[in-house]
Protein backbone atom coordinates (compact mmCIF):
# COMPACT_ATOMS: atom_id res chain seq x y z
CA UNK A 1 0.00 0.00 0.00
CA UNK A 2 1.49 3.24 -1.12
CA UNK A 3 1.65 6.54 1.20
CA UNK A 4 -1.23 8.04 -1.20
CA UNK A 5 -3.71 5.16 -0.18
CA UNK A 6 -2.33 5.32 3.64
CA UNK A 7 -3.08 9.19 3.22
CA UNK A 8 -6.40 8.69 1.49
CA UNK A 9 -7.95 6.62 4.10
CA UNK A 10 -6.98 8.48 6.94
CA UNK A 11 -8.54 11.77 5.62
CA UNK A 12 -11.39 9.49 4.47
CA UNK A 13 -11.77 8.17 7.96
CA UNK A 14 -11.87 11.28 9.45
CA UNK A 15 -14.18 12.74 7.28
CA UNK A 16 -16.55 9.52 8.22
CA UNK A 17 -16.04 10.07 11.95
CA UNK A 18 -16.61 13.63 12.03
CA UNK A 19 -19.81 12.61 10.28
CA UNK A 20 -20.89 9.57 13.08
CA UNK A 21 -19.63 12.46 15.95
CA UNK A 22 -23.02 14.58 13.78
CA UNK A 23 -25.26 12.05 14.00
CA UNK A 24 -24.70 11.01 17.35
CA UNK A 25 -24.89 14.75 17.95
CA UNK A 26 -28.37 14.32 16.30
CA UNK A 27 -29.90 11.88 18.39
CA UNK A 28 -28.61 13.27 21.72
CA UNK A 29 -30.25 16.85 20.05
CA UNK A 30 -33.94 15.08 19.69
CA UNK A 31 -33.72 13.12 22.67
CA UNK A 32 -32.80 16.06 24.83
CA UNK A 33 -34.89 18.88 23.88
CA UNK A 34 -38.52 18.57 24.94
CA UNK A 35 -40.93 20.13 22.22
CA UNK A 36 -40.62 19.08 18.24
CA UNK A 37 -39.79 22.99 17.01
CA UNK A 38 -36.43 22.71 19.25
CA UNK A 39 -35.93 19.02 18.27
CA UNK A 40 -36.46 19.80 14.76
CA UNK A 41 -32.89 22.39 14.59
CA UNK A 42 -31.17 19.10 15.93
CA UNK A 43 -32.70 16.94 13.40
CA UNK A 44 -32.02 19.18 10.74
CA UNK A 45 -28.23 19.32 11.55
CA UNK A 46 -27.31 16.22 10.65
CA UNK A 47 -29.42 16.33 7.23
CA UNK A 48 -27.66 18.42 5.75
CA UNK A 49 -24.05 18.15 7.84
CA UNK A 50 -23.97 14.81 8.85
CA UNK A 51 -24.94 13.48 5.49
CA UNK A 52 -22.48 15.70 3.66
CA UNK A 53 -19.32 15.01 6.11
CA UNK A 54 -19.94 10.56 5.46
CA UNK A 55 -20.32 10.95 1.72
CA UNK A 56 -17.39 13.25 1.46
CA UNK A 57 -15.22 10.77 3.32
CA UNK A 58 -17.05 8.22 0.70
CA UNK A 59 -15.92 10.12 -2.07
CA UNK A 60 -12.43 10.40 -0.96
CA UNK A 61 -12.28 6.36 -0.64
CA UNK A 62 -14.13 6.33 -3.64
CA UNK A 63 -11.08 7.45 -6.33
CA UNK A 64 -12.52 9.57 -9.13
CA UNK A 65 -15.28 7.99 -11.15
CA UNK A 66 -19.21 8.80 -11.43
CA UNK A 67 -19.65 7.18 -8.02
CA UNK A 68 -18.37 10.35 -6.62
CA UNK A 69 -20.05 12.44 -9.01
CA UNK A 70 -23.89 10.57 -8.34
CA UNK A 71 -22.56 11.12 -4.25
CA UNK A 72 -21.73 15.05 -4.86
CA UNK A 73 -25.26 14.98 -6.55
CA UNK A 74 -26.89 13.58 -3.26
CA UNK A 75 -25.10 16.43 -1.22
CA UNK A 76 -25.96 19.06 -3.52
CA UNK A 77 -30.50 17.63 -3.25
CA UNK A 78 -30.19 17.38 0.04
CA UNK A 79 -28.79 20.72 0.52
CA UNK A 80 -31.76 21.92 -1.07
CA UNK A 81 -33.88 19.42 -0.18
CA UNK A 82 -33.60 19.42 3.57
CA UNK A 83 -34.58 22.96 5.02
CA UNK A 84 -37.55 22.75 2.61
CA UNK A 85 -39.18 19.51 4.33
CA UNK A 86 -37.85 21.49 8.14
CA UNK A 87 -40.26 24.61 7.02
CA UNK A 88 -42.64 22.19 5.80
CA UNK A 89 -42.80 20.22 9.30
CA UNK A 90 -42.39 23.75 11.38
CA UNK A 91 -45.80 24.96 9.45
CA UNK A 92 -47.48 21.22 10.04
CA UNK A 93 -46.47 22.09 13.48
CA UNK A 94 -47.37 25.50 13.95
CA UNK A 95 -50.93 24.94 11.83
CA UNK A 96 -52.26 21.68 14.54
CA UNK A 97 -51.22 22.64 17.65
CA UNK A 98 -53.85 24.11 19.14
CA UNK A 99 -51.42 25.59 22.57
CA UNK A 100 -48.59 26.82 20.75
CA UNK A 101 -48.37 29.51 22.83
CA UNK A 102 -47.91 27.44 25.67
CA UNK A 103 -44.93 26.14 24.27
CA UNK A 104 -43.28 29.46 22.46
CA UNK A 105 -43.97 33.70 21.94
CA UNK A 106 -46.74 34.26 19.62
CA UNK A 107 -47.31 37.48 17.79
CA UNK A 108 -50.77 37.86 16.04
CA UNK A 109 -49.93 39.75 13.30
CA UNK A 110 -46.24 40.91 11.64
CA UNK A 111 -47.02 43.97 12.29
CA UNK A 112 -46.75 43.98 16.57
CA UNK A 113 -43.58 42.21 16.04
CA UNK A 114 -41.93 44.76 13.64
CA UNK A 115 -42.72 47.57 16.22
CA UNK A 116 -41.04 45.59 18.83
CA UNK A 117 -38.21 45.21 17.01
CA UNK A 118 -37.83 49.07 15.28
CA UNK A 119 -38.73 50.17 19.21
CA UNK A 120 -35.18 47.55 20.55
CA UNK A 121 -33.12 49.00 17.48
CA UNK A 122 -33.64 52.74 18.05
CA UNK A 123 -33.26 52.82 21.90
CA UNK A 124 -30.10 52.45 23.61
CA UNK A 125 -30.92 50.14 26.11
CA UNK A 126 -31.43 47.27 24.36
CA UNK A 127 -29.67 44.91 26.25
CA UNK A 128 -32.11 45.99 29.31
CA UNK A 129 -35.34 45.39 26.95
CA UNK A 130 -34.16 42.31 26.07
CA UNK A 131 -33.80 41.04 29.73
CA UNK A 132 -36.83 42.41 30.84
CA UNK A 133 -38.87 40.92 28.03
CA UNK A 134 -37.11 37.27 28.74
CA UNK B 1 -3.89 -5.80 1.50
CA UNK B 2 -6.68 -2.48 0.79
CA UNK B 3 -9.34 -4.74 0.97
CA UNK B 4 -8.41 -6.44 4.77
CA UNK B 5 -8.58 -2.67 5.81
CA UNK B 6 -11.69 -1.36 4.35
CA UNK B 7 -13.80 -4.03 4.74
CA UNK B 8 -14.34 -4.07 8.50
CA UNK B 9 -14.15 -0.47 8.79
CA UNK B 10 -17.38 -0.57 6.60
CA UNK B 11 -18.98 -3.50 8.70
CA UNK B 12 -18.34 -1.52 11.68
CA UNK B 13 -19.82 1.66 9.73
CA UNK B 14 -23.28 -0.59 8.96
CA UNK B 15 -23.28 -1.71 13.08
CA UNK B 16 -23.29 2.03 13.90
CA UNK B 17 -25.26 3.38 11.25
CA UNK B 18 -27.84 0.57 12.53
CA UNK B 19 -27.61 1.02 16.22
CA UNK B 20 -28.35 4.75 15.65
CA UNK B 21 -31.47 3.55 13.31
CA UNK B 22 -33.01 1.77 16.11
CA UNK B 23 -32.34 4.99 18.68
CA UNK B 24 -34.67 7.26 15.55
CA UNK B 25 -37.46 4.63 15.56
CA UNK B 26 -37.61 4.90 19.53
CA UNK B 27 -38.05 8.34 18.74
CA UNK B 28 -40.36 8.22 15.93
CA UNK B 29 -42.55 5.36 18.45
CA UNK B 30 -42.41 7.84 21.40
CA UNK B 31 -43.05 10.99 19.63
CA UNK B 32 -46.02 12.67 21.03
CA UNK B 33 -47.08 14.91 18.00
CA UNK B 34 -47.51 13.81 14.39
CA UNK B 35 -44.13 16.48 13.51
CA UNK B 36 -41.91 14.16 15.96
CA UNK B 37 -43.04 10.85 13.82
CA UNK B 38 -42.19 12.50 10.95
CA UNK B 39 -38.94 14.36 11.82
CA UNK B 40 -38.05 10.95 13.13
CA UNK B 41 -38.62 9.33 9.53
CA UNK B 42 -36.89 11.71 7.78
CA UNK B 43 -33.49 11.10 10.14
CA UNK B 44 -33.82 7.38 9.70
CA UNK B 45 -34.34 8.08 5.87
CA UNK B 46 -30.56 9.88 6.27
CA UNK B 47 -28.87 7.38 7.72
CA UNK B 48 -30.49 4.73 5.27
CA UNK B 49 -28.68 6.80 2.69
CA UNK B 50 -25.43 6.33 4.72
CA UNK B 51 -25.63 3.20 4.51
CA UNK B 52 -26.69 2.31 0.97
CA UNK B 53 -24.02 4.25 -0.14
CA UNK B 54 -21.66 2.36 2.24
CA UNK B 55 -22.75 -0.79 0.39
CA UNK B 56 -22.79 0.83 -2.82
CA UNK B 57 -18.47 1.03 -1.70
CA UNK B 58 -18.63 -2.29 -0.04
CA UNK B 59 -20.44 -4.69 -2.46
CA UNK B 60 -18.03 -2.80 -5.61
CA UNK B 61 -22.09 -1.71 -7.46
CA UNK B 62 -21.98 1.61 -8.63
CA UNK B 63 -25.66 1.48 -9.27
CA UNK B 64 -26.43 1.20 -5.83
CA UNK B 65 -25.39 4.93 -5.47
CA UNK B 66 -28.40 5.54 -7.71
CA UNK B 67 -31.00 4.00 -5.68
CA UNK B 68 -29.57 6.17 -3.13
CA UNK B 69 -30.54 9.43 -5.24
CA UNK B 70 -34.18 7.84 -5.73
CA UNK B 71 -34.60 7.54 -2.05
CA UNK B 72 -33.61 10.86 -1.20
CA UNK B 73 -36.09 12.36 -3.65
CA UNK B 74 -38.84 9.67 -2.38
CA UNK B 75 -38.17 10.79 1.44
CA UNK B 76 -38.34 14.45 0.46
CA UNK B 77 -41.23 13.84 -1.54
CA UNK B 78 -43.20 11.76 1.38
CA UNK B 79 -42.77 14.38 4.22
CA UNK B 80 -43.85 17.14 2.31
CA UNK B 81 -46.81 15.41 1.27
CA UNK B 82 -47.64 13.40 4.63
CA UNK B 83 -47.39 17.30 6.20
CA UNK B 84 -49.18 18.81 3.59
CA UNK B 85 -52.38 16.15 3.48
CA UNK B 86 -51.98 16.46 7.30
CA UNK B 87 -52.95 20.08 7.35
CA UNK B 88 -55.42 19.78 4.87
CA UNK B 89 -57.19 17.33 7.22
CA UNK B 90 -56.89 19.29 10.27
CA UNK B 91 -58.26 22.09 8.61
CA UNK B 92 -61.12 20.31 7.21
CA UNK B 93 -62.03 18.96 10.52
CA UNK B 94 -61.45 22.41 12.02
CA UNK B 95 -64.22 23.93 9.79
CA UNK B 96 -66.47 21.13 10.22
CA UNK B 97 -66.60 21.60 13.63
CA UNK B 98 -66.76 25.09 13.78
CA UNK B 99 -69.67 25.19 11.07
CA UNK B 100 -71.46 22.64 13.42
CA UNK B 101 -70.95 24.95 16.22
CA UNK B 102 -72.11 28.24 14.37
CA UNK B 103 -75.34 25.84 12.87
CA UNK B 104 -76.26 25.14 16.30
CA UNK B 105 -75.59 28.63 17.59
CA UNK B 106 -78.14 29.84 14.79
CA UNK B 107 -80.35 27.26 15.79
CA UNK B 108 -80.48 28.26 19.58
CA UNK B 109 -80.78 32.28 18.72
Amino acid sequence: MSAVEWIRLIIGCLFILVGMVIFFTELFGVFHFNYVLNRMHAAAMGDTLGISACLIGLMIFSGLNFTTLKMFLIIVFLWFASPVSSHVLSRLEAATNDNLSSHCEIYEDVETLERELAAAGKDGDTEKKEASVS
Amino acid sequence: MKESIYHPLFILLLIVLSFMLLVCLIRAVKGPRVADRLMAVNMMGTMVMVMISILALLLREGYLVDICLIYAMISFLSVVVISKVYIGIYEEQHHYQEDAEGGNADECS
